[in-house]
């Protein structure tokens, strides 16, 4: 049940701030043993979230790039394999982003992300199209499935590499429906809203409860000192 | 008396902004609390526009010029934002798709309360209470996306009336739905009367109604021509429903005809018997990998797509035939037309074309399916040019065959229009028109007359028959008994 | 055909700049579904990239996004057309950018290049045509943020070279022309993908949308 998350859920804020550390990290070219131990710091939560299988890739693909980092291209005989470890350092330095990413992504829900924004006071005219916009895609998908499926039916651009061969006549036979539909539903929606007071002036509240608690400061703090120390030069 | 009426509109005109005529004229109408009252008429009659005047979202949100007063719960719904309505006046509308906020069930219902400032467990409180009245309680926490048209217009219902409104108002609210679904939402209904809101409902299907609506209001050109009582309008003989333009108040003989469609379909002769596409031992279904594709979480539990089987007696389509497909939703029709057609894979069995065994790229150059959202498959900048799109131009009988069948579907006024800017009807014959340039044999229609009036429906009716009578075979999918009854040849119903 | 009853009225054109200048609701949810309309075309460029220049995925992102969402943007700024529209597209589409675990730069992009580009369009009232495709042009660099990390990744494969004892002197040489030459084609790129992207989508409005009443 959404409003009374399991002692394993986080604080939509707290994953803001580690998304900031992730970042924080790319940042300051963090060294090689801080980025290994912040990024097993960032795959816990995942793991307690239940998302193993997500936590056990994300492991999986930074192994893989820690080793591709290490491979030394002159002691082979062909500098121009550099660029294998150097996609590998690079990669494995977005990589925290991308974790802490799929965590606040895959663990919040709607209620909590409107929630948390409306608790840091994100204006409304923020707000409102956030919802909207979380709202809208699984729309698109179907949009999108009909089109592509109205196209193989009148054999229009349809067959093998028919979006290579044209892409413009595809995107405008995807787009356009897809446009016309957008500013129909907007309308639909914008009805909906208004009947139901989304326009009101006055506080808008959330019937998600969100609370920073012990966990969420401690996990805080444990992300936070490898890079603090890196920083200061005590590991790297 | 202290109480006001929940609607009191006297002499209302409206005029849209933009638009040439009034779509009110001179209106007058009142509801009192308890009461349920049924605005029926053609497509374009004012109906919808009145029901925006009383919920205030004309002039506020669809702009125009008002006269009269209409006051809605006691507020003046001519003037102000329409959100000074919201504690006041609940709403549902005709899309179950559009009409959501939030693409989670317990959010939309939490919604208003969200907007009115209210804390957080007095939400929880007035959720759970509203969700167990209109037995919505199984539906709560799930992605609405994922819901049968009925279930989400039961969580409409509900969303119009968890802040206890004095008034609901509706529009269309059955638009879509099968008949299991319409009967919940006349529980909804009885409900809501018994609690003392009122009810004011935009409606062509009216057999739903009867023992529910006390009252019924017939709107003629932006006038509202004849008011009855319950009594006196459900002793109307059918006939005389008819010449009014109205559906039927009793879908009894519809029903009993559609009884005898379905024990008629005559035995499934052998290959030779000239049926343009057969089935054998056909499963439909999906399988039952589970998907995780959406931008923020929607909860992970019981949230798998589940796998759906269904083992569909053998069949025949024949040229030149009309065909229902009816049951309830979730029987499996759209996945099995989709199979039809070649868009979705059969889990086992066969199908064949002309007696030969079809691949589904066969299929899908024969079939063609005009879906219920028939805007998502239009793609050219006119009519003429819908019907020409992704021909081969050097053909020199394209633009003749064209022409020919701009006539035939009544399309030749609007060649040059963009399709966009046309009717829903006018739409469903230029996807049509499309489907037969290519030369298909097998013409498919999802629910091809939901929320239409009865001269409309009949329209609908009458192209089906024309295109049987060109030679194709046409498969119509359709909650409608009054469709089915009136113009299929066979039905082929499918049990859950 | 669900929308087949009372001729479904076309979606209502919002009066440009009535009752104030704060964005009202049925504006921000058209900005909010163009906004998702758009981060889709985000990641349908993020994937023709990826595809494309391998590894490097983002490099070529902003040109290829910036070609194909001209349509999107257009129909967006004709429907809402009130100042701060375009500016709180950028910040939603940077703040998804940000939570779907972007570079946090993407989202200062976000917000600094569609002020700019709201501030253009409204030079031109939200229709003259040439500052509205100007205003595309810019609102597309809007979406550099993405390929910033690329810069940070050659000096941290140099630091790493350097962890390990090579001679990086070299190594930096070869890494800071190719990344030169890719950051200025990058740069160009996104000029002329916005610049043919916004024609098309000027095109389609024309073709299309105004011609079905939508725009």
């Amino acid at each position: 049940m959404p409003g009374t998350p399991g002692a394993a859920a986080l604080d939509p804020r707290t994953k803001l701030v580690l998304l900031l550390l992730a970042n924080l990290m790319l940042f300051l070219h963090a060294g090689a043993a801080t980025q290994a131990i912040m990024t097993a710091l960032f795959l816990l939560p995942l793991v307690a979230a239940g998302r193993r299988r997500m936590a056990t890739r994300f492991a999986a693909l930074y192994t893989v790039l820690a080793v591709a980092a290490m491979l030394d291209p002159e002691s082979l005989g062909a500098p121009w394999l550099h660029v294998i470890p150097a996609l590998a350092v690079g990669l494995g330095m977005m990589l925290p982003c991308l974790i802490t990413g799929a965590y606040a992504v895959s663990t919040t829900t709607a209620s909590a992300f409107v929630c948390a924004m409306r608790r840091m006071r994100v204006p409304e005219s923020v707000v409102v199209p956030c919802v909207v916009v979380i709202r809208f895609f699984p729309t698109i998908a179907g949009d999108y499935r009909r089109i592509r499926e109205t196209m193989a039916l009148r054999g229009l651009v349809s067959g093998r590499f028919a979006a290579l061969r044209h892409p413009m006549r595809m995107l405008e036979h995807v787009l356009v429906p897809l446009l016309m539909n957008a500013a129909f539903v907007a309308q639909d929606l914008s009805v909906a809203a208004l009947t139901k007071g989304l326009g009101r002036s006055g506080v808008h509240t959330s019937r998600t409860t969100i609370r920073m608690r012990a966990v969420d400061w401690l996990f805080m703090l444990a992300c936070a000192a490898p890079l603090a120390l890196d920083t200061a030069g005590v590991i790297g | 008396m202290s109480v006001v009426d929940p609607v009191r509109v006297h002499g209302v005109s409206f005029r849209y902004a933009n638009a040439a005529g009034a779509a009110l004229h001179d209106v007058s109408l009142g509801v009192r609390a308890g009461e349920c009252v049924v605005l029926c008429g053609a497509s374009g009659c004012g109906k919808t526009t009145l029901t925006r005047v009383v919920n205030g979202l004309a002039p506020a949100f669809f702009h125009g010029d008002l006269d009269g007063s209409a006051v809605t719960c006691g507020v003046d719904a001519a003037r102000g934002p329409v959100d000074r309505l919201t504690p006041l006046a609940g709403s549902v509308f005709q899309n179950p798709k559009t009409q959501y906020f939030n693409a989670n069930t317990t959010d939309e219902l939490a919604f208003p309360c969200e907007n009115m400032g209210m804390p957080a467990d007095e939400i929880g409180r007035r959720v759970a209470d509203v969700a167990r009245r209109f037995d919505v309680t199984g539906l709560l926490d799930r992605d609405a996306f994922r819901l049968s048209g009925g279930q989400r217009q039961r969580i409409a219902v509900a969303a119009a009336t968890v802040l206890g409104p004095r008034l609901v108002v509706m529009d269309e609210p059955t638009g879509n739905l099968d008949a299991a679904a319409v009967d919940d939402m006349r529980r909804a209904v009885i409900r809501l009367k018994a609690e003392g809101v009122a009810v004011l409902i935009a409606e062509h299907r009216l057999a739903w109604l009867n023992g529910v609506a006390d009252r019924y209001v017939l709107c003629e050109r932006g006038r509202i021509t004849r008011e009855w009582d319950a009594g006196e309008f459900l002793a109307m003989p059918a006939g005389r429903v008819a010449d009014l333009g109205l559906r039927a108040t009793d879908l009894g003989p519809a029903r009993s005809r559609v009884a005898r469609l379905k024990a008629s379909a005559p035995a499934v002769g052998g290959a030779d018997d000239g049926a343009l596409l057969r089935t054998e031992g056909l499963v439909v279904g999906y399988g039952g990998r589970s998907r995780r594709a959406s931008p923020l979480r929607r909860r992970g539990r019981g949230e798998r797509r589940d796998a759906f089987r269904r083992a569909i007696p053998d069949m025949a389509l024949r040229r030149g035939e009309i065909v229902g497909l009816m049951g309830r939703n979730g029987a499996g029709k759209t996945t099995l037309v989709r199979t039809l057609t070649g868009l979705s894979r059969p889990l086992s069995g066969r199908i064949l074309l002309d007696g030969a065994p079809a691949r589904a790229r066969g299929l899908m150059r024969v079939g063609f399916l005009v879906m219920q959202d028939v805007n998502q498959q239009l793609f050219a900048d006119s009519v003429r040019g819908e019907l020409s799109l992704g021909m081969d131009p050097s053909d020199g009988d394209l633009a003749a065959r064209r022409e020919r069948l701009l006539d035939d579907l009544d399309l030749a006024d609007v060649a040059d229009r963009h399709p966009m800017s046309l009717s829903g009807g006018q739409k469903q014959r230029v996807a049509i028109g499309s489907a037969l340039m290519c030369g298909k044999g097998l013409i498919v229609l999802d629910e091809p007359t939901s929320g239409l009036d009865r001269p409309r429906m009949e329209r609908v009716g009458a192209l089906l028959r024309d295109l049987a009578r060109r030679g194709a075979a046409v498969l119509v999918v359709t909650h409608d008994e009054e469709l089915a009854a009136g113009w299929c040849d066979r039905v082929i119903g499918m049990s859950s | 055909m669900s929308d087949s009853t009372a001729p479904r009225t076309t979606p209502e054109n919002p009066p440009v700049a009535s009752r104030g200048t704060r964005l009202q609701v049925p504006e921000l949810i058209s900005i909010g579904v163009f906004s998702a309309l758009y981060f889709v075309m985000v990641c349908v460029a993020t994937l023709v990239s990826t595809l494309f220049t391998g590894g490097f995925g983002s490099i070529f992102l902003p040109a290829i996004a910036a070609l194909i969402s001209g349509p999107v943007y257009m129909l967006s700024v004709a429907r809402v057309g009130r100042f701060g529209g375009i500016t709180v597209m950028g910040m939603v589409i940077g703040l998804f950018l940000f939570v779907s675990g972007h570079f946090i730069l993407s989202f200062a992009a976000s917000v600094v290049f569609p002020v700019a580009a709201d501030l253009i369009a409204r030079a031109g009232a939200y229709r003259g045509k040439a500052p509205l495709l100007v205003s595309y042009v810019v609102f597309s660099y809007g979406l550099t943020g993405p390929i910033l990390p690329l810069w940070f990744m050659r000096d941290a494969y140099v630091a790493s070279l350097e962890a390990r004892g090579k001679d990086a002197a070299y190594i930096d040489g070869v890494f800071a022309n190719i990344n030169m030459g890719t950051f200025a084609a990058s740069m160009t790129a996104i000029l002329v993908c916005a610049a043919v992207g916004g024609l098309f989508g000027m095109r389609l409005m024309r073709k299309h949308l105004a011609k079905a009443g939508l725009a």
